[in-house]
């Protein structure tokens, strides 16, 4: 699509590897019929796409350098769910957590914050949808305030929990399903927020505390996985294998500082990135092992995943704090796993991936995730206008990354005119298959 | 005698208009602010795919002439006369020619309530007009398969108003009055019906014009008893600070002190805009500082002349959080027109402006804000023209300098921030000292005196 206001009409010409081409526009869009979207990705499996675009303006043609478009020969997964949310401060209205077909513009939803509210004062909040290994049939998400609960599906099997015990400062909060066994790592927060009077990152969140325990769904325990008072752990992702969970945790503040008012400390709260094996048979950690020291080079790690293959490892890297959705400073990171053989790896002994063709320039990039082939990755980029976040994926292989691409939407409109942002993307190779009424019926009316 | 009738219901008529047009205009106007109506085919579906959603559709599309008291008030007029002349079809004349008014005033009522959306006045008008149709056809299979085919195609166009769904801004609040004068609308032609044998309809236009008299003086005391007269008041200082009316906020203030919240925090914004708070704030009914900056709450309504305060203090980051959070707070989920205009305006005053673009796009598929739209999207990304403006050159200038955590609490340190970082913002200056008076805290008052003489 071209601006409305400059252009009258946009024309665009593909030609397919064996010679094939067809011309689409209309107005200034340029819309592609899916089957023959389809056709042209056959035929160019593994090749390129050649594309011509004009556009007229005051009445004359004008012409774009043409590009080609590389089809790759591994899938994307058939499936990406996300949260559309207004970019929002404390208040919000509608939300939902929804499905999208990734080859065709088909989107259902999996649940919304409507349905089950029963106390309109409170409101809720939907949030934190996970799947163990790509697949629906074991997956969860949070339902906060009115009618709250952890929603579990085990086996396909829906149930609500309550996470919160005791002795844990808070119930679940980002989780991360262990790959084979019926065991979800959570982090568990208290979690504020604050307001920026003159910072186009608008929105600080940070946590006062966060922790780590390991739910057990097949017997609803909850057990400690960390809870170090002095800092902060979060965002648990395990290893493809199972044997090790990842998780950021952040470094003591200088001397002087640990005792300040964190909304005037929070520059400089940096999480290093840690790991810990873990015992299937008899659900023990081991000894923590720093991984990759971001604070010696002034900067903070969050959002780790590691590639279904275990060889490379993605994180969000920003120059301080947890969210780094709301950090423009905010890019993805990819190093080779290989390289890390005990000794902890930094900015100065790794060796990064070329990210460039991925990660936006003053935007934040985060959210980093692998499709379950390995060969595409995922990341929620604000890179648009810097408030809304929209998916944006990239195709990887041999450690080299394709350039990052927007998701497709059916009216090339849909972006700028959606005023939600796309919340916490995730692959599936399945869709869910319960339906919004089904979940329902765990919430007390 | 249908002269006659048409007499009494075109008095009826200019009675609706004159009210909603003279005693209850910011109701309308309150109304408007709550809703965006795009003249967009994805914003259409969305709204008709639903059941009611073609009364829906027809309420929102009515409600956003509303910007216009006294478009409005022709609108409702117009709209609560017709279903009234529907019924007198029903009814015919005597005695019970008056009934034909009650689901009319019944709505009235219903209306007075600024919770309450035209879309209900729709459905019942949609329905009364269907049953009327049906009523027309020749008795026999045509009539049966008539009311067969509308029965489902009427379902979809106003139901479910039991529900009340698209009828009531609270989603979970069932609308009596609407329900009464649906009901009603039912009830009193079947009661002309039944009634027939007993009632003979009168020749004669006095009767008729005796039980209009009844039903209206009956009725019509209770609309006036049932207006909200306060909360007009509290509208009409938001839509004179919304609409940047200082001179007229003064003169409204004048004649009677505003003595609620909005009012006084409006009252006191329009005198710091005409750059006399200080001298003058001592004439005018205070409330600390709830009445100068209050604490925002979480709703949709009062946060928005504390924004525009925020606003005019060059408080952009917290004017556009205050705007953004009252939006969300909008019950049914609808956005504001007043809203989307705010937030473009505060990201073109702090250079955000992909995301000034996005609500400027929407707001030109809006039929009143589009001329605004357009004009202000040609500023986006125009240094030099922005400098220049007026307003936003101003504000620019004015914003904060230094970056620190806004709490929901204004606080002198936040005012002071703002007037060190541009000592000609005689906002935050007049804001500064005015809290300093209202908190009586002499001492940190001279302190500013003279630190900045």
């Amino acid at each position: 699509m071209l601006p409305a206001d400059e252009y009258e009409a946009c024309v665009a010409r593909l030609t397919t590897p064996d010679g094939k081409q067809q011309t689409y526009g209309s107005g200034v869009k340029v819309q592609i019929p899916e089957e023959e979207w389809h056709d042209m990705l056959q035929a160019s499996k593994g090749k390129s796409l050649k594309v011509e675009v004009w556009g007229q303006k005051n009445g004359e043609w004008l012409s774009y350098n043409p590009f080609d478009i590389m089809v790759a020969e591994e899938p994307i997964d058939e499936y990406l769910s996300y949260r559309l949310i207004e970019p929002t401060y404390v208040a919000w209205t509608y939300m939902e957590i929804a499905q999208r077909h990734l080859t065709t513009f088909e989107e259902t939803q999996i649940f919304n914050n409507e349905i089950t509210m029963n106390d309109k004062e409170k409101g809720q909040c939907i949030n934190c949808h996970s799947y163990q290994n790509y697949k629906t049939d074991n997956m969860l998400f949070h339902v906060r305030l009115s009618n709250s609960g952890t929603i579990i599906v085990n086996d396909g099997k829906v149930s609500r929990v309550n996470l919160k015990r005791d002795y844990t400062i808070s119930g679940g909060v980002y989780p991360a399903w262990h790959p084979t066994e019926k065991l979800i790592a959570f982090s568990t927060n208290l979690t504020r927020q604050a307001f920026h009077t003159s910072n186009h990152n608008k929105i600080e969140v940070y946590d006062l505390a966060s922790d780590m325990i390991l739910y057990d769904v097949k017997t609803d325990s909850v057990s400690i996985v960390s809870n170090d008072s002095t800092l902060l752990e979060v965002y648990p992702t395990w290893s493809p294998d199972g044997k090790y969970l990842y998780y950021c945790k952040s470094v003591p503040l200088p001397e002087g500082m640990d005792s300040k008012d964190i909304r005037t400390t929070y520059p400089k709260i940096q999480y290093n990135l840690y790991r810990r094996s873990f015992d299937v048979a008899t659900h023990n950690f081991g000894d923590e092992e720093l991984v990759y020291d971001a604070a010696s080079s002034d900067k903070s790690v969050t959002l780790p995943r590691i590639s279904p293959d275990g060889r490379y490892l993605l994180f969000a890297l920003g120059q301080y704090g947890c969210f780094h959705s709301r950090h423009h400073d905010a890019d993805i990171v990819c190093i080779p796993m290989e390289q890390y053989t005990g000794t902890p790896l930094t900015a100065e002994t790794a060796s990064f991936v070329d990210m460039r063709l991925v990660n936006s320039d003053g935007y934040s990039d985060s959210y980093p995730s692998w499709s379950s082939n390995g060969h595409w990755m995922m990341v929620a980029s604000r890179r648009g206008d810097g408030n809304y976040s929209r998916v944006y994926f990239a195709y990887f292989k041999d450690g080299k990354v394709g350039k990052a691409f927007l998701l497709p939407q059916e009216d090339p409109e849909h972006n700028i005119f959606l005023l939600k942002s796309y919340n916490r993307p995730e692959f599936m190779i399945e869709p869910v298959k319960i339906s919004v009424d089904e979940f329902s019926k765990v919430f007390d009316k | 005698m249908s002269s006659v009738r048409s007499l009494i219901s075109s008095l009826f008529c200019v009675a609706v208009i004159l009210f909603f047009g003279m005693a209850y205009p910011h109701h309308l106007h309150y109304q408007e602010q709550f809703q965006l109506f795009l003249f967009d085919s994805n914003y259409v579906w969305d709204v008709v795919k639903q059941t009611g959603g073609v009364a829906d559709l027809l309420g929102r599309f009515c409600t956003q002439f509303f910007l216009f008291a006294w478009v409005g008030a022709v609108i409702i007029g117009l709209l609560l006369t017709a279903i009234q002349l529907l019924t007198s079809r029903f009814v015919g004349d005597g005695w019970l020619y008056g009934l034909s008014f009650v689901p009319s005033f019944l709505l009235w009522i219903f209306l007075l309530d600024e919770h309450a959306l035209l879309g209900g006045v729709w459905a019942v008008m949609i329905t009364l007009h269907a049953v009327w149709q049906i009523v027309r056809l020749p008795k026999g299979w045509q009539r049966y398969v008539a009311i067969v085919v509308l029965l489902p195609v009427l379902y979809w166009m106003v139901g479910p108003s039991w529900t009340g769904s698209h009828y009531y801004r609270y989603p979970n609040v069932a609308p009596m009055l609407l329900y009464a004068a649906w009901l009603s609308a039912i009830v009193i032609p079947l009661l002309a019906y039944v009634c027939r044998k007993w009632i003979k309809p009168s020749k004669g236009y006095v009767v008729s014009l005796c039980s209009f008299v009844l039903v209206a003086g009956v009725m019509g005391s209770i609309v006036w008893k049932n207006a909200n007269f306060k909360a007009e008041k509290v509208m009409q200082y938001d839509f004179m600070a919304s609409h940047q009316q200082w001179n007229r906020i003064i003169e409204t203030a004048n004649k009677e002190k505003p003595n609620n919240q909005i009012g006084v925090t409006v009252q006191n914004l329009a005198l710091a805009m005409r750059g006399v708070l200080l001298d003058q704030m001592q004439n005018y009914n205070q409330n600390g500082i709830a009445g100068l900056l209050p604490d925002v709450q979480s709703d949709a309504v009062s946060p928005m002349p504390t924004a525009e305060a925020f606003y005019q203090l060059g408080m952009i980051y917290v004017a556009q959080r205050t705007v953004f959070e009252a939006q969300e707070a909008i019950l049914d989920f609808q956005k504001s027109g007043r809203c989307y205009k705010r937030l473009a305006q505060t990201n073109l005053i702090i250079g955000s402006y992909e995301v000034a673009r996005k609500y400027l796009m929407a707001l030109q598929k809006t039929l009143f804000y589009r001329e605004w739209a357009n004009e202000t999207l040609s500023l986006l990304g125009d240094e030099v023209a922005i400098a220049k403006h007026p307003e936003y050159g101003r504000l620019r200038k004015w914003a904060y300098k230094d970056n620190f955590f806004f709490s929901d609490h204004v606080t002198p340190e936040m005012l002071e921030s703002l007037y060190s970082g541009c000592t000609d913002n005689s906002m935050a200056y007049q804001y500064l000292m005015a809290y300093y008076m209202l908190t009586g805290d002499r001492e940190r008052y001279n302190n500013f005196i003279s630190k900045n003489r």
